[in-house]
């Protein structure tokens, strides 16, 4: 199985003309490009990559990779 | 490559920026408006294409509809519909309606009678298809028919609804788009022409060159039932107008022995336009049936049991449309009758005349190929020519032919409809066109021929034919024909002249072939300065004497009563 892509290696394909910040916490906003709706389909995304699915709460609470990546461990998926 | 702006538009949220859509992006500019705009939507921008997908549950809720009448529910859905209808009184660009009326239903509920919420999808469906049959601009999409595929439950996704106002889940979204991108390229791309199937593995299990005819899996149940399914998908696209070829490493005898000896074959011979069946490489093949048809590689697709063979044809012929098939037999009966790849938004009766060319020019390739030798093949044809004259009638399909006609075409003169117009009235003019008939069907007007008169002398404006009778010598009856035409008239002397157009080098040869000699005589021949009247002369000049012609090949054809053409008759008298 080829290895999984980083969160943020998936924040470059869901905006791959956005410039992202290289150090620094990374959440909704962090760049323009990332708005509410650019959120949601990164949620989408991340879901399809690591094959998993967030509830509506969680689809309104994670914000941040850092909470992302902390959701995704809770569901035994290490996600760099 | 200038991408098209399409209008997105739909009454659920749509998640512009989705994995899913990035797959029109390429061909496609895609505009969103604001959330459930629609309407608005419909009434702007009517110089771009538009794509509406159109969830029922979002501008109708299963309340609204309890009691309604017929009449009441017809009212309803002329309300829904009006934008639309709107839309396409102002624009002729394409307007795409993907539509779903799904929503979870009891079966026990829809058991003795039909609910209102299903009453009402049948009528949106019934109304939309009414409106597609007025409007050629509209193409209709049934979703729920387009996501069942994977199930309709995975194609929705309340949580995406609660969350985000989105009623589709991912894998919904990506089908629907999947869906609408089949469409949309249709606008812009031709079906393919050409499904040509392996034999061994694809239409029978088993290689019948080491089993046998006797033990090939074909029929029954399991593969053999599977393998009959794949006859019976790609025999349901040759009869929708796709031509199907066989391409297969075998010994032919073995491959016809099926097709004449096996009870459960159900593609017989006729169905197959073209094939090769022999040891050379599968590409190589494919290129001779090309030619053979006269159609380009990318009208045609591979199917292959062999990821070898497939692997190969993408590598040598990449334009060829090559399908990966999953290892599973079983699934491919559904995969064939899926395919977009042949699938067209109407069958026109010019399609199916066109599908019977191909076949007839694929038998002619064939019959000649296993033909003894060249003159006895010829004279087999039964062919019958005929002249008719360049009239009213006749005129779109002379400016077709002067339109289109590269190969053999002596000067590749693009005369416009108005000019041929002007001709077929004019006392100065020979003209008509050519129909042919043969063994192997009737190939319609396939020649034109013009001349320009000036007392004895006369020029060859036009000569040409269509490249699917090449090969036959029509273009020998044709010249004997203008022949007798012009004498009739009193014209003694013939000029042509060859205008080389880098495409019609098959036409090079005829005039001298046919009699023609080089002209080198004066320039202030009388005869050359007339010719110089009727036309401006840019290539090689050639001119023969009609008293002397004698046109070779007459033979092969049967000979009608000449039949002078209304316009010359008219012009006789």
């Amino acid at each position: 199985m080829p290895p999984r892509p980083s969160l943020r290696a998936l924040l470059q394909q869901q905006f791959p003309k956005a410039t992202i910040p290289s150090a620094g916490v990374l959440a909704v906003g962090s760049f323009p490009e990332w708005d509410s709706l650019g959120h949601f389909n990164y949620l989408m995304l991340v879901e399809e990559t690591f094959d998993v699915r967030f509830s509506v709460e969680e689809m309104a609470e994670l914000k941040g990779l850092d909470q992302i990546a902390a959701a995704l461990a809770g569901r035994g998926v290490e996600a760099l | 490559m200038t991408r098209i702006t399409l209008r997105v538009c739909g009454a659920s949220h749509l998640l512009p920026g989705a994995a899913a859509w990035a797959r029109l992006e390429p061909r496609w500019a895609l505009v969103f408006g604001d959330f459930a705009d629609w309407p608005s939507a419909m009434m702007t921008a009517p110089a771009d294409a538009l794509l509406w997908v159109l969830t029922l549950e979002d501008v109708l809720t299963p309340e609204s509809l309890q009691g309604l009448d017929e009449g009441a529910l017809d009212d309803a859905l002329a309300q829904l519909m009006a934008p639309l209808e709107a839309r396409l009184s102002a624009s002729t660009q394409p307007t795409v309606v993907a539509w779903t009326a799904w929503r979870p239903q009891s079966a026990i509920a829809s058991a003795r009678r039909l609910s209102s919420w299903s009453q009402a999808a049948r009528r949106l469906e019934t109304l939309l298809y009414r409106l597609a049959a007025q409007r050629p601009a509209l193409l209709l999409i049934d979703l729920d028919a387009a996501l069942a595929g994977d199930g309709l439950a995975t194609a929705f996704d309340t949580r995406n609804l609660y969350a985000a106002g989105c009623r589709f889940s991912r894998k919904g979204l990506g089908r629907m788009v999947e869906a609408i991108d089949g469409v949309l390229q249709r606008i812009t791309q031709a079906p393919k022409k050409v499904l040509v199937l392996d034999c061994d593995g694809v239409l029978w299990g088993d290689v019948v060159g080491e089993v046998g005819v006797g033990r090939i899996v074909l029929g029954g149940d399991g593969l053999g039932r599977a393998h009959r399914d794949v006859q019976r998908a790609a025999q349901r696209l040759g009869r929708a107008g796709t031509l199907l070829a066989l391409a297969s490493k075998n010994t032919a005898a073995d491959v016809w022995e099926v097709f004449d000896r096996h009870p459960d074959m159900v593609l017989t011979r006729d169905d197959i336009v073209a094939w090769r069946i022999d040891w050379a490489e599968k590409a190589a093949n494919l290129v001779d049936m090309a030619k053979d048809l006269d159609l380009g590689l990318e009208s045609f697709v591979f199917l292959d049991d062999n990821p070898f063979e497939r692997e190969k044809m993408r590598r040598a012929l990449p334009e060829v449309t090559t399908l990966e098939v999953p290892a599973d037999v079983t699934a491919w009966p559904s995969l064939i009758d899926g395919l977009n790849l042949f699938a067209r938004f109407d069958a026109t009766p010019e399609d199916a005349a066109k599908a019977q060319q191909y076949r007839n020019r694929a038998a002619f390739a064939n019959a000649r190929r296993g033909a003894a030798d060249e003159s006895s093949f010829l004279a087999g044809l039964d062919m019958r020519a005929v002249s008719v004259p360049l009239d009213a009638t006749t005129l779109a399909r002379a400016e077709q032919l002067a339109a289109k006609t590269n190969q053999f075409n002596l000067r590749t003169e693009r005369h416009s409809a108005a000019e041929l117009e002007a001709m077929a009235g004019s006392p100065a003019i020979v003209a008509f066109l050519t129909r042919l008939t043969d063994r192997f069907g009737d190939h319609g007007a396939v020649g034109l021929t013009i001349a320009r008169i000036a007392d004895d002398t006369a020029f060859l404006d036009t000569f040409l034919m269509s490249c699917r009778v090449l090969g036959r010598h029509l273009d020998a009856w044709m010249l004997q024909r203008l022949a007798v035409l012009l004498r009739d008239r009193g014209v003694q002397w013939l000029f042509a002249e060859f205008r080389d157009s880098g495409r019609n080098a098959v036409a090079a040869n005829v005039l001298t072939a046919h009699g023609f000699a080089r002209w080198s005589g004066p320039d202030g021949d009388r005869r050359r300065r007339a010719v110089a009247d009727l036309s401006a002369i840019d290539g090689d000049l050639y001119v023969v004497d009609l008293e002397m012609l004698v046109v070779p090949h007459l033979d092969l054809f049967h000979a009608p009563a000449p039949q002078p053409t209304r316009s010359l008759t008219a012009a006789v008298s």
